[in-house]
């Protein structure tokens, strides 16, 4: 007994064929192609519609935080201290208790995504708040490791006047290469 | 799981664009960024922690406020960066043409060119791409000149340009995850082109290449497997072989590899060979492709061995399972139709905020997952996917905004009160400091002093001590004419008149010190006064514009919570449309793996009635 094997294999062939112009297409990564994106084979109108929606989204989130900062932190009372890392190899930051005239205004405890971003360049925006025109007394105690490993604590204080426009300070870490310790300033924008 | 190229490339494209944006001259671009305003900083602390949406809106708001002045052209190439890495090409390509219209600086300029050639050959204007590519000068930062090779080689071989488009890539980082994808692409496109030598070249390097990690193993795998097949296609099933041995026996692409090992065997009449990477495809999970082509591809080698019974027993067993598996497949589809296809993927799929590189890795484990790998490695879907989460991000988004919304009307509601409330005690207050009798009091001391100065009133700055004193003498003056004695009454004037001189001098002496001491204090005084009087002025205003500005307060939030309603109607509709256009696909596709069952069991049957009839013709020759 013997079957008609060949109608069998060329059919097989003909998958095979598919398979392999399948197995390309499949296989070409992107920039291959002519990529006409989402646009071209979502129903009609709808990919427009959603980047016009993220659009007006985002313009929407913009316009919600400028009226958030107008409402909440008026310029002429508005104060917003920073935090930013320069190298940083000399002091892993963990927390931030930062207090203004005598009062504890955050703690703030770290990520490890977030130290890294402020490794990176990043600075946060650690505390925005209201104060009146005059003299203010600002402390911030950072806690981490230092040198070695070892647990660090250190605080610094500023003394800083409050006019009627908007005030930026902002907390420095910084690595004091000679003497091998952190170094932590503060900078009056 | 390893992911297509396909993938790798939509996130490595999104990711080292924006990488490249911050990359400064020719600085490598995870280097330490300088900041010189502390709110760009801001924006790179949420851009570092890939929370984009925050990046972007903070960077929005930033600009608004006029906040970052020394990255002015940073800021907007990173702007222009994220949009289009968010999808939104022409907000995209507006920013980078005005930069460059603007005269950016070379740096800026290049990669402003770099950007809108991607954008456009992205939306298929390949020669307005060709036209943007070819004005980038300089090398671009980082891992962006890799991706602006890459692409550059892209565009040069739809041109048919390609020994042009391999020297580029030629010049692609070794270390570059963009060289093996460049290489990969290139090399598949060349062989699809009829270049065969050459394609077969570049994945040939790719083939051989020592994989580190899973994704470049898997890329190593694709491009063994496609070299595999193109000789297979090509007629040549014998140099298809190594490349096919090269391939992990349970990687993504190791089924097909089994697949086109036996084809290779079986084209070569080696159908004993043939059997045993078929044989192994078939006691794996039957939702492949592959899988199902082997329960044919095993009884048709049998058969060609001439063992009829089992062939016709496995080709019997091929229907049961072919059957098995479209009855399966209806049931998937009806489950997709019933909908929560979408949502079970996004939740095998977590990730944070708006995660514009996010792609989908594993496919949820239920009936219609099991069918959807190819579905997932496609564009189209994974887009669709994106868009459909990018969706569910905004809707959380603005639900958050519309409770802080309904706050800040509640907020400003109370402080309208309070205003209203303190406002009478305010000005009460400020009735009761009487400025105006203050300044009346002040006027008069003044033209006092100028009275007392231009008649040398030395008196009328007399202090307490000497008044009383004054007042004594003037009584002892008068009682002095009462004295009898004549020589008394004369010695006691004398002394009178010495205490009287005395005191005089006194006040002469210290009039012109007493005179600059009144001076000074009425000047101190009118400056208090002027204060109040300007406190009292600025009470007024704010009595004038507070309510005003309450009402314009007022006003925006409306206006704002108006549009967020509105936002929040449009992104539930759309990502209805677009949950419905994914079930679509996810139903397209399992139809048409049905049909595929369908054409193999009908294969099946037209093999089984032919071992029959051959079977029957044998025994009627048969004596």
């Amino acid at each position: 007994m013997k079957i008609r094997s060949n109608e069998l294999f060329r059919a097989a062939r003909l998958v095979l064929g598919a398979l392999v112009l399948a197995c390309g297409l499949a296989l070409a990564a992107e920039p291959q192609k002519t990529p006409p994106p989402a646009a071209a084979s979502n129903p009609q109108g709808l990919d427009t519609r959603i980047q016009s929606l993220k659009q007006e989204a985002m313009e929407l989130n913009r316009d919600l935080l400028v009226l958030e900062e107008e409402l909440l932190f008026p310029a002429s009372t508005q104060v917003a201290v920073f935090v930013s890392v320069d190298v940083g190899i000399l002091f892993d930051l963990d927390s931030v208790q930062l207090k203004v005239d005598d009062s504890i205004v955050t703690n703030y405890l770290y990520t490890e995504r977030e130290t890294q971003a402020l490794h990176r360049g990043g600075v946060q925006r650690l505390y925005v708040g209201n104060l009146k025109a005059g003299k203010h007394e600002l402390v911030a105690v950072f806690t981490g490791k230092g040198p070695r490993w070892r647990d660090y604590r250190r605080g610094t204080t500023l003394t800083f006047d409050k006019s009627t426009d908007p005030k930026y300070i902002e907390l420095q870490i910084r690595d004091e290469t000679r003497g091998q310790q952190p170094e932590f300033r503060v900078k009056e924008w | 799981m390893a992911q297509a190229p396909h993938s790798k490339l939509g996130i490595s494209a999104a990711a080292l664009a924006f990488l490249g944006v911050l990359a400064a001259g020719g600085a490598r671009a995870d280097e330490r960024h300088a900041v010189a305003d502390p709110h760009f900083g801001e924006v790179l602390f949420y851009f570092f922690q890939e929370d984009y949406f925050s990046a972007l809106t903070r960077l929005m708001t930033a600009q608004r406020f006029a906040r970052v002045p020394h990255h002015a052209e940073e800021a907007e190439l990173l702007r222009g960066g994220m949009l289009l890495s968010y999808g939104l090409h022409q907000e995209a390509g507006r920013i980078f043409q005005a930069l460059i219209d603007a005269g950016a600086p070379p740096s800026v300029r290049d990669r402003a060119w770099f950007y809108l050639a991607k954008i456009r050959y992205q939306r298929g204007y390949v020669a307005e791409a060709e036209d943007a590519i070819g004005r980038v000068r300089g090398p671009l930062p980082g891992d962006l000149e890799d991706e602006r090779l890459v692409l550059h080689a892209v565009l040069l071989l739809r041109s048919k340009q390609y020994p042009q488009a391999i020297a580029m890539l030629r010049q692609t980082s070794k270390r570059s995850g963009w060289a093996a994808y460049g290489h990969y692409n290139l090399g598949v496109a060349l062989v699809l082109a009829g270049e065969r030598d050459a394609g077969v070249e570049l994945l040939d390097e790719i083939g051989r290449d020592r994989a580190r990690g899973e994704e470049l193993a898997a890329l190593r795998d694709k491009a063994n497997v496609a070299l595999a097949y193109a000789f297979l296609q090509g007629g040549a099933p014998a140099r298809a072989e190594p490349y096919l041995e090269r391939v992990r026996l349970n990687g993504l692409v190791s089924n097909k590899a089994l697949l086109g090992l036996g084809w290779a065997h079986a084209a070569l009449n080696e159908y004993e060979r043939a059997l045993a990477p078929w044989m192994e495809l078939t006691d794996r999970p039957a939702a492949d492709t592959a899988v199902q082509e082997s329960l044919l591809a095993v009884p048709f080698a049998l058969g060609k061995l001439g063992a009829y019974r089992q062939a016709l027993a496995r080709y019997e067993s091929a229907l049961d399972a072919y059957t098995r598996e479209s009855a399966r497949l209806d049931e998937a589809i009806a489950a997709i139709r019933r909908g929560a296809l979408v949502e079970n993927i996004l939740r095998d799929n977590p990730g944070e905020e708006s995660g514009w590189f996010w792609r989908v890795r594993r496919l949820p484990d239920t009936p219609e997952g099991r069918y959807l790998t190819e579905l997932l490695a496609s564009h189209d879907f994974q887009e669709g996917l994106k868009n459909y989460r990018d969706l569910g991000f905004l809707s959380r988004n603005l639900k958050a905004w519309a409770q802080n919304i309904g706050v800040y009307r509640d907020m400003l509601a109370t402080r309208r009160q309070g205003f209203a409330e303190r406002l009478p005690r305010v000005v009460a207050g400020e009735r009761a400091l009487q400025v105006e009798r203050l300044r009346a009091a002040h006027e008069r001391e003044v033209k006092g002093l100028e009275r007392i100065e231009s008649e040398e009133d030395a008196g009328a700055l007399a202090a307490e001590k000497e008044r009383m004193l004054a007042v004594r003498l003037e009584r002892v003056r008068a009682g002095l004419e009462r004295l009898a004695d004549p020589a008394q009454r004369e010695a006691a004037r004398e002394k009178h008149r010495l205490l009287r001189g005395l005191l005089t001098w006194d006040l002469s002496a210290q009039y012109s010190a007493r005179l600059r001491e009144e001076k000074k204090a009425l000047q101190e005084a009118d400056r208090l006064i002027a204060e109040a009087e300007a406190r009292r002025e600025a009470l007024l205003r704010e009595q004038a514009q507070v309510p005003a500005r309450f009402d314009e307060f007022d006003k925006r939030i409306e206006a704002l919570r108006n549009r967020i309603d509105q936002a929040q109607a449009d992104v539930g509709a759309a990502a209805r449309a677009q949950e419905d256009y994914l079930a679509e696909l996810a139903a397209a596709e399992l139809a048409r793996r049905r049909e595929q069952i369908a054409t193999y069991i009908t294969q099946a049957r037209f093999a089984v009635a032919q071992i029959y009839d051959q079977a029957v013709r044998t025994s009627e020759k048969a004596p």
